[in-house]
């Protein structure tokens, strides 16, 4: 008899999403997750509101969390890693290591989810000093000072008069490596803009951009608040460097609309830092044997029809891991993920 | 050359006889409105025409970020970067007969922050190479090239004449044509050769390698230019060619490495003469010295502020940022500051990529040349040595100081030029 169980590696919002979607469809959910507690990056990473509708994210991933904990399908890992795997498809055995030794269980499928890891701006080919300057922070530096409703200046801890995000940072770099968009940071920018206007009304705020990418409805969602209602502006025109006259940073770039160069000084230069895959992701793609593209992200190969099946048979692969993901594409392909993996049970269980 | 001033239509121009406005009479002229120019179409020939040379491609990846432009030292002078360039291609400018063409130093501080990688060290030389051909030189560039192509070098000097500084060195200098064999083969180029202050740059580089005991030889009236900055203009042709004499002329003679005094041979001989079959061990002088300083004896305490310009065809082009550092740091009593742009970002002297043949044609785009603007960088860190390591220079600064009104606070110094001054007299 096949095994009658899916094997889920991450408890993010995918991971979190697939176990739930494998439980109620009756099958027994085994969620192996690294850290302490469930809710992945937008917990561990203090993520303020949710983007595009503005839900607390502590409150969405309890609830989340919540779900799977009570659920009498699920099984729970937490401090647990997978470090090796083998059989197929209906037969896998999965060793899992936590501080109490290994232990091995059994799995039908398995379903990857263990997501991205912001980019570090230390990588950057240009010069906007991350490491150099307190006062330049990334997106994810912001969302934890605006989960606090302290957003001030590191270097001073006074509120910023002038605030600015230089996007497409690590995205979109020929020279990086990273030749794709990272679709949310256009997205996460603009909500972030619209909190530091709503905790700080007389801190002005700007968004240096190439293009924004404010796909279906973040565009009336966010994009067009912000503008109208919240009085972001955007300016076409990336920064090239990022420099420090007396306490003050002047962001040194072009205004490519005007073709004009522009020094303008800012309090604080937000890094809107996109997506790669996670240490856990390229671990799992080594352990499972999986195909990778050549951003080390999982790849899927079922094209536009099959976001979640993996080049091995049985293990399916949901949310950032298999590629740059905003929630609602990763809650998604999680379901989808949740039923392709109980669909195989099944259809293995009827040939055996 | 082409203008690319917008006409008027006079179709376009609406002018009312009589019009009375608010109890003003503003009847004929005064009411004289112009009609924006409608864009009918986009021209994508010119694009295609760029795009299709082999090195010309990545003018079309861009995509209007706008990094590149302030960091392109032409800017910051005057109205230019691959942005510009790429939009107005994309609107029907023929870049082959453009003004545009001409302004690139090839300083290669675009492409360092470029994400899409549009290259203009590749499209530069490509497309001036068809404007050669079709004969969309300026005039003073074309003398550059015809100087090179009579003499073997740009100055229009006499080839015989290309080891004379040889004579009053001081030291000996040996030529390979006798020596047949040496541990280094010192490749001189032509400004070393025979400009004035080259020539006193490549005095102080003999003392020292005599000083050192270095087995070294140069190739005296048979060297050639190198033309690395006649390629970048877009005279490939030529390059080729004196690549081929070059390499030739180098086969009789056995040697470990070569020696380069100017960054812009060091970049022809390190990266285009193995595509004809060179192939060698080239090494700048600054970091063929850097690790031997203490087999220097420095007596003479030189207490300068010394502020030192990254060449562009050493740092950013060939990677070497630290031997003139380390060179400087080690000259007792200098002391080293940094200018604002330097290292990767260092500005641009305005000499590279046919610049140093092009001043009179630059005038007219730029508020002033390159060289002045980074003088007075230079001025307003403190410094009172402005050092150099290549040959295009010194003279470009030392003009620069002139016309900046600079003459009594900065001088500029080949860095060899103070390694000598603190080994002292004897």
């Amino acid at each position: 008899m096949p095994e009658q169980s899916v094997l889920i590696v991450g408890g993010g919002p995918a991971g979190m999403e697939a176990a739930r979607g494998v439980a109620d469809l009756g099958y027994k959910a085994i969620l192996v997750e690294k850290r302490s507690r469930l809710g992945g990056t937008p917990d561990e990473a203090h993520y303020a509101a949710l983007t595009p509708d503005f839900r607390s994210a502590e409150e969405a991933m309890k609830e989340m969390a919540d779900a799977v904990q009570n659920h009498p399908n699920v099984e729970l890992h937490l401090n647990s890693t997978v470090t090796a795997a083998s059989g197929s498809v209906g037969d896998f055995e999965i060793t899992l290591k936590n501080a109490k030794g290994s232990e091995k269980v059994k799995a039908g499928a398995v379903i990857i989810a263990t997501g991205f890891t912001h980019f570090d701006p230390g990588r950057e080919t240009q010069q906007y000093g991350y490491y150099e300057f307190d006062d330049v922070i990334t997106l994810v530096d912001l969302e934890k000072m605006l989960k606090a409703h302290k957003v001030v200046r590191p270097s001073n801890g006074q509120p910023p008069k002038r605030l600015c995000f230089i996007q497409c940072v690590g995205s979109r770099d020929r020279q990086i490596g990273n030749e794709y968009c990272s679709k949310v940071c256009c997205g996460i920018a603009s909500k972030e803009a619209i909190e530091v206007r709503q905790q700080l009304p007389d801190c002005k705020v700007f968004i240096f951009y190439i293009d924004m990418r404010m796909y279906g409805y973040w565009e009336s969602q966010i994009y067009w608040p912000a503008q109208e209602k919240y009085k972001v502006n955007y300016i076409k025109g990336i920064a090239t460097e990022v420099l420090k006259k007396g306490d003050q940073l002047i962001v040194r770039g072009e205004d490519a609309t005007f073709g004009r160069p522009m020094e303008v000084p800012m309090d604080i230069v937000v890094l809107s830092v996109g997506m790669e895959p996670s240490a856990g992701t390229k671990e799992m793609a080594k352990i499972f044997g999986l195909e990778t593209n050549k951003y080390n992200f999982i790849e899927t190969i079922g094209g536009a029809l099959n976001t979640v099946t993996t080049s091995k048979e049985g293990v399916f692969a949901c949310g950032a891991c298999t590629g740059p993901a905003d929630l609602e594409d990763s809650i998604s392909s999680a379901s989808a993920a949740a039923l392709k993996a109980v669909s195989i049970l099944r259809k293995t269980a009827q040939a055996a | 050359m082409a203008s690319n001033k917008l006409s008027i239509d006079p179709d376009q121009i609406i002018e009312k006889e009589h019009v009375v406005q608010e109890g003003m009479d503003i009847s004929g002229q005064w009411n004289r409105m112009f009609e924006q120019r409608v864009i009918w179409d986009y021209n994508t020939e010119m694009l295609d025409k760029v795009t299709a040379l082999e090195g010309g491609e990545s003018l079309g990846y861009c995509y209007q970020c706008g990094q590149c432009v302030p960091v392109c030292p032409v800017n910051l002078v005057g109205d230019y970067g691959p942005r510009k360039i790429f939009r107005r291609v994309q609107l029907g400018e023929d870049l082959f007969q453009s003004p545009l063409l001409w302004q690139c130093t090839t300083c290669m501080n675009c492409l360092r922050v470029c994400p899409k990688e549009v290259d203009m060290i590749q499209i530069m030389p490509a497309v001036r190479q068809e404007a050669v051909l079709q004969g969309y030189v300026p005039e003073e560039l074309q003398q550059a090239f015809e100087n090179t192509f009579d003499y073997g070098n740009p100055l229009g000097e006499s080839p015989k004449k290309r080891a004379a500084w040889t004579k009053d060195a001081g030291v000996p200098v040996p030529i390979m044509k006798e020596k047949k064999k040496a541990d280094v083969l010192w490749f001189v180029e032509c400004y070393p050769s025979y400009h004035p202050r080259g020539i006193d740059a490549s005095k102080a580089l003999a003392r020292v390698l005599n000083e050192l005991g270095v087995d070294f030889g140069i190739l005296g009236v048979e060297e050639k230019c190198t033309c690395d900055s006649q390629r970048l203009a877009g005279e490939i042709g030529l390059f080729e060619e004196f690549a081929e004499q070059n390499i030739k002329t180098m086969k009789r003679y056995k040697f470990n490495k070569i020696l380069v005094t100017d960054p812009h041979a060091l970049n022809a001989l390190r990266k285009e003469y193995p595509k004809y079959g060179g192939k060698y061990e080239v090494v700048h002088y600054t970091t063929f010295l850097a690790p031997m300083l203490d087999k220097l004896n420095f007596t003479n305490k030189l207490n300068y502020k010394v502020t030192f310009h990254d060449p562009c065809y050493l740092g950013r082009h060939n990677g070497e940022f630290e031997a003139p550092r380390q060179i400087l740091q080690a000259l007792p009593g200098v002391e080293l500051i940094e200018m604002f742009r330097c290292r990767e970002n260092s500005y641009c002297c305005g000499g590279g990529g046919g610049g140093m043949w092009l001043d009179g044609f630059m005038a007219d785009h730029v508020s002033e040349r390159l060289s002045e603007r980074r003088v007075r960088e230079a001025v307003e860190v403190g410094a009172d040595v402005l050092a150099v390591c290549c040959p295009y220079e010194v003279s470009r600064f030392e003009d620069a100081v002139k016309s900046t009104g600079n003459e009594g606070k900065l001088v500029v110094r080949d860095i060899i030029e103070l390694v000598v001054e603190a080994m002292g007299a004897n």
